[in-house]
């Protein structure tokens, strides 16, 4: 669907050449919802804009569909935007408009009649849950409903792709996920192909299917998002996963726990998919006769799996250790020795 | 000092039928000015501001060009702009006399002015909205029309208000070189007769126009922001 090829962007000031965008190549399949993450300044922001030709690219190609952006008229790229819309962080809606004129306005743009831009228009209003809502003015909506008419608002051509830019990071935690579970909801209904762009890890877990780590302007990892999650390989990578899932307490606890226990091993069981529902403490407990201390623990679920980690204390002897991660094993529980 | 008092409060001289005319002349030079020199600065601001947003060829001419004719139209006083002007004023509308003469004098002198306050309102809005509709694949004339003159409206009337109010000092300006309207009255009748009534009478319908222009602006540029 989408194919980013060698694509590199610097933008050039009077004093300075910055370049935002280094040798980045990807392909995005139809129906996927495909995370960009990074830190500020990473060029996450720049790569999105170059995908509905807001900025064009220094050097490379962007295909979408059958059309290569950077080679469409003027004539051409404003039809192609109409079928790759886009959602932004601070929602971008116009306050002179109501809420069904600003869903309304990227159909007057397509030259759509007015009873055709109506009945549309109605059907998003109730696709985003907005009905009795349609003639407020922005400024009188939460940040979530601001968002649902940013999207009511991308869907009303009827896109291929919705690129999202930052689209949950003004909003709270309870909104974030409502916004998220819209997403996922209108790519199942729709089967649209999703690309979105995010510094919150929680965001990528939730919904995507697989993501790109960015850093520096460079793609420094692609992968399934469970993968990611797994087995992440680049240090920027591991650092978004553990701040995720709060790692640094759990190792500061261990340090701690040592000190309790001078004489116990300390475990670390991860566990991903089926594992993560085996009752695999009990187990332990009824087939080696442990006596087990559990120290920490967390499961995390992505949109279609769940996956998590483990801490355990025992006193163990060496021998009954490798027959325990044997055991553990044939679970798909992932054993490793915390020193 | 009593005497000159007594007589500037005798309203002896006042005709009530000439009031009516100055005010009314002054109405009409204010409105009409006010007018073109909407639609001439919100053009003019337009250019401006469209020809500063983004980098191309043919936009740093453009800008350089808009911005030095109107500020040289700004720097030039009024009452010099009205002299300058005249035998251009004669060419087109026949006259330098009266209303219609003061006519072309009061725009150009106001439109650059009001240029640049469409410009500051263009800059006001949200560059996040206009990308967001260029997202959608607008075109220019459209995003005029659908995004920058909506979502700029409440500054521009601020803006309209605060012209028209200059304006209504431009034509008591003018007045005094023959325009007729208010200025004219005060100065032809109340300066040159020795009559201060009607000065005084002159300058209080001028101040109930100001005060009635500021009341409307307002309350305008407050009905239409939804933000």
């Amino acid at each position: 669907m989408i194919d980013i090829l060698k694509v590199s962007k610097i933008f050039e000031t009077k004093s300075q050449k910055i370049e935002a965008v280094k040798d980045v190549s990807l392909t995005i399949d139809k129906g996927e919802i495909f995370g960009i993450i990074g830190y500020s300044g990473a060029g996450k922001s720049t790569l999105i804009r170059l995908l509905n030709g807001l900025e064009l690219p220094t050097s490379g190609e962007i295909i979408i569909g059958d059309d290569s952006i950077g080679a469409l008229s003027k004539k051409e790229l404003r039809k192609k935007r109409q079928k790759v819309s886009m959602i932004f962080q601070h929602f971008n809606l116009l306050w002179s408009r109501t809420v069904k004129e600003n869903i309304m306005m990227p159909l007057e743009i397509a030259g759509l009649k007015k009873e055709e831009r109506e009945k549309r228009a109605d059907e998003l209003i109730d696709l985003v849950g907005l009905r009795g809502r349609e003639h407020n003015y922005p400024s009188e909506l939460s940040g979530g409903q601001k968002q649902r008419v940013g999207i009511a608002r991308a869907l009303s051509n009827r896109p291929e792709v919705l690129l999202c830019d930052e689209a949950t990071s003004a909003l709270d935690p309870e909104t974030t996920e409502e916004v998220l579970n819209l997403l996922l909801e209108i790519r199942e209904t729709l089967g649209l192909t999703i690309v979105l762009i995010t510094h919150e890890m929680e965001v990528i877990r939730k919904i995507c299917d697989r993501a790109a780590v960015m850093e520096d302007g460079r793609v420094v990892e692609v992968a399934p998002v469970l993968k990611l999650f797994q087995n992440p390989e680049h240090g920027v990578t591991k650092r978004f996963v553990r701040d995720d899932i709060d790692d640094e307490d759990t190792e500061l606890q261990i340090e701690s726990i040592k000190k309790t226990f001078p004489n116990a091993t300390i475990l670390k069981l991860g566990f991903v998919g089926t594992g993560a529902r085996a009752p695999i403490v009990s187990m332990l407990v009824k087939k080696f006769d442990l006596d087990i201390n559990i120290l920490s623990g967390n499961i995390k679920n992505t949109n279609e799996e769940s996956y998590g980690h483990l801490y355990i204390a025992v006193n163990i002897t060496e021998e009954l250790l490798y027959a325990v991660i044997d055991e553990l094993s044939k679970e798909n529980v992932k054993v490793e020795v915390a020193q | 000092m009593i005497e000159a008092l007594k007589e500037m409060f005798s309203f002896e001289h006042v005709k009530l039928d000439a009031v009516w005319q100055a005010t009314y002349e002054t109405l009409i030079m204010t409105s009409v000015a006010t007018v073109f020199a909407f639609v001439i600065g919100v053009i003019l601001g337009l250019i401006l501001f469209l020809s500063s947003r983004k980098k191309g060829r043919t936009n740093g001419p453009v800008y350089g060009a808009t911005s030095f004719v109107v500020n040289l139209f700004r720097a030039i006083p009024f009452i010099i702009l009205i002299i300058l002007l005249m035998p251009f004023t004669k060419v087109l509308m026949g006259t330098i006399m009266g209303v219609w003469g003061a006519m072309p004098a009061l725009i150009i002198g106001s439109a650059p002015f009001y240029a640049r306050l469409a410009e500051i309102a263009l800059k006001e809005i949200d560059k996040g909205v206009i990308e967001a509709a260029e997202s959608m694949g607008i075109r220019t004339l459209e995003l005029i029309y659908k995004v920058l003159i909506p979502e700029s409206l409440p500054a521009l009337v601020s803006g309209i208000t605060v012209t028209a109010i200059m304006l209504v000092g431009s034509t008591a300006i003018a007045g005094v070189i023959g325009a007729g309207g208010l200025g004219s009255l005060a100065y032809m009748v109340g300066f040159t007769r020795n009559q201060p009534d009607v000065t005084l009478v002159a300058t209080i319908v001028i101040l109930i126009i100001v005060f009635a222009i500021q009341i409307i602006g307002d309350s305008v540029a407050k009905a239409i922001d939804k933000r």
